[in-house]
């Protein structure tokens, strides 16, 4: 984030297609995809922090309270950088988030050792899936960074990824962690950010641990409570969504990323970060249904169909009121605690089984009729069919024109009838 | 032929025409930038890693008639496959196959794909085979147009050997997917009397060929 260069490297010689031919056309960063990072600069994290004649009050006086617990960090309990985290505006700055993210995960100096170099690494099975999702990870790296600066960040985000599948093998990599794993090693540097993204990966409480099992059957389980949740809180909002049978698809990256695939907004990630670092594993569920609640009309505005709200939800706003999202998150955790949403859960995903079930019986019967009526239908059937025309009406015309042909063809040529 | 069009509207609540099309393939052949390149008509510079599925959609014109192609671009590593795209193979009307001309082993994983488009029950639905990237490395390093060519003429489908990337190749992108429209429309069900085109040959073609017969016929027997 310290680079404030104006798009000086676009057209870099590394695009997605592999780093083979330059793109021909580099310039265009006005993707209508979504507006990228790189489009907005006002919002951005660098400009937050030089406007300090525009701050809030209330975030003067938090930063002015915050460096003095960072002047002696081990007089200060967990709970105080907690409520840093948590409160308006989080960490507020990068510099800050440096110190106190490994604080609040509980992270010591002593595990913040020197990383492997890349080509000790590279025989590792996920490698070319790694290496592959880093080259393309573009978009998260500050706009304007020098281009040597950027490679050698991707190789330390590889190196960072597959130290920590190494060091637990039974996590397996999924296509998103490198998002989580970008944004600590943006903030905190390639030392801290190892034992930080082994916290969040391994545990029974690791909040990413669920996400890197052999399949992805506990993250769906999990984005399973976004909806009771939000029925309990707008039933008619439940009945939408679930009319248009739209599932829970759409905040999948939200949830495997904490939002940092789906923000274009840096300085939106990272204050989210901030609260999810200190929040208990299932608390970005509670903040995708805050979400959706937030953007309760603009779904109903929507098409009652599922590639429609798929497509509205799934695209975020850069204007979203992360601070608002956050408070109304953590009501609906107070009020619906995990536990009380269970057998809601359950529910829904027996019915979601009876469903499938219901939809396989349906294919199957459908592909018996199909065979059979393949059979039915003989090739002089069906060649007549294709002669014959397909009205009702033109067929039987055509049919008396023949018949009428028949009788003339018979009054002339009797012989040939009569033999 | 206007006039009956009308007709199939009438149980629909849209006036376009959907159809659905899943674009399937390994981890980074380019199915998002595909994906992209046809909806929006220029590469997509800075594309990311698919986190389940995403959604793109085009308006294109077929016999007069404005219909719509809904793309699900899906994710390519496998742990999205089983339990989480699972949900997106309903309905869907037609099936691409993307892989990367540089890469042997995204080419070798069809099979597998091929597999999995087939247990939803999509053996029936147009398929096309997509070599993306063609623009990249050197013709040696580049799979063989007769191999994949093999492979697709297997599984019946047609192959495409194309380039996202490139702004010359943007007709060849275009005609992957109008391949599929064009197939889907004319494969809609023979009872819908809007087939067109068809219908009219069989009423023109009949009366025609019979008055011949009836001249000759009548000739014949003058003669004899």
């Amino acid at each position: 984030m310290e680079d404030k260069n104006q798009e000086s490297n676009i057209g870099d010689t590394c695009n997605l297609n592999g780093n083979c031919s330059p793109p021909t056309k580099n310039i265009s960063i006005d993707l209508n995809h979504a507006k990228n990072i790189d489009d907005i600069s006002t919002p951005s994290e660098l400009k937050f922090d030089e406007d300090f004649e525009f701050e809030d009050p209330d975030v003067t006086a938090k930063r002015k309270e915050m460096e003095k617990c960072l002047e002696n960090p081990d007089i200060v309990n967990i709970e105080k950088w907690q409520s840093f985290a948590k409160s308006k505006a989080g960490l507020i700055a990068d510099e800050y988030r440096r110190r106190i993210w490994p604080l609040l995960v509980g992270v010591t100096r002593d595990e913040m050792t020197e990383p492997p170099s890349l080509d000790e690494l590279s025989t590792h099975v996920e490698y070319n899936q790694v290496v592959l999702d880093v080259n393309r990870s573009l978009k998260r790296f500050p706009p304007g960074i020098p281009y040597e600066q950027r490679v050698a960040l991707q190789d330390q985000l590889t190196v960072l990824i597959l130290r920590v599948i190494i060091k637990y093998p039974h996590l397996k990599y999924y296509q998103g962690y490198h998002d989580v794993a970008i944004t600590l090693l943006l903030v905190c540097g390639d030392k801290a950010s190892f034992p930080l993204l082994c916290r969040l990966s391994y545990g029974p409480t690791a909040p990413l641990a669920p996400f890197m099992q052999t399949t992805m059957q506990p993250t769906q389980h999990l984005l399973n409570y976004m909806l009771p949740v939000l029925r309990r809180a707008d039933d008619k909002l439940a009945d939408c969504l679930d009319k248009a049978g739209v599932g829970t698809m759409f905040a999948l990256p939200w949830y495997l990323t904490w939002f940092g695939h789906s923000l274009n907004r840096y300085s939106d990630v990272v204050r989210l970060y901030d609260y999810f670092l200190c929040a208990p594993p299932l608390f970005p569920v509670y903040v995708t249904a805050a979400l959706v609640l937030h953007r309760a009309p603009a779904v109903y505005a929507c098409d009652v169909d599922m590639a429609m709200m798929h497509c509205l939800l799934s695209r975020l706003p850069d204007d979203l009121p992360f601070e608002d999202i956050l408070v109304t998150a953590k009501k609906l955790y107070d009020e619906n605690d995990p536990t009380d949403l269970e057998a809601e859960v359950d529910a829904l995903e027996r019915r979601e089984e009876e469903q499938r079930r219901l939809d396989e019986e349906r294919l199957r019967q459908r592909r018996v009729e199909r065979a059979g009526r393949n059979r039915a239908a003989n090739g002089v059937l069906a060649r007549l069919r294709r002669v014959l025309p397909r009205s009702p009406l033109a067929r039987g015309a055509a049919l008396a024109a023949a018949a009428a042909l028949l009788a003339v063809y018979a009054y002339y040529r009797p012989d040939l009838f009569t033999r | 032929m206007t006039g009956s069009s009308n007709d199939h509207n009438i149980a629909g609540l849209k006036q376009k025409k959907v159809f659905k099309i899943i674009v399937l393939g390994d981890s980074g052949v380019g199915k998002t930038c595909l994906t992209y390149r046809f909806c929006e008509g220029q590469f997509l510079d800075k594309s990311e890693a698919t986190i389940g599925v995403d959604f793109r959609e085009r308006t294109v014109r077929i016999c007069n008639e404005e219909i719509k192609l809904q793309l699900w671009d899906t994710a390519g590593q496998e742990r999205f496959r089983k339990s989480m795209v699972q949900h997106y193979y309903r309905n869907v009307h037609a099936v691409v196959i993307v892989y990367d001309v540089t890469k042997p082993e995204t080419f070798h994983s069809i099979a597998s794909w091929m597999q999995e488009v087939e247990s939803h029950g999509l053996t029936g639905a147009p398929r096309v085979l997509v070599g993306n990237k063609c623009d990249c490395g050197t013709p040696e390093s580049r799979l063989a147009t007769a191999y994949a060519q093999r492979l697709a003429d297997k599984h019946g489908m047609p192959l495409f050997e194309t380039s996202a990337l490139l702004d010359s190749e943007c007709d060849n992108v275009e005609s992957i997917f109008m391949t599929l429209a064009h197939k889907l429309y004319s494969k809609q069900p023979l009872r819908v009397v809007r087939v067109e085109g068809e219908p009219g040959y069989g009423v023109v073609t009949l009366p025609r060929q019979r008055k011949p017969h009836i001249t000759t016929g009548t000739d014949n027997c003058l003669c004899s």
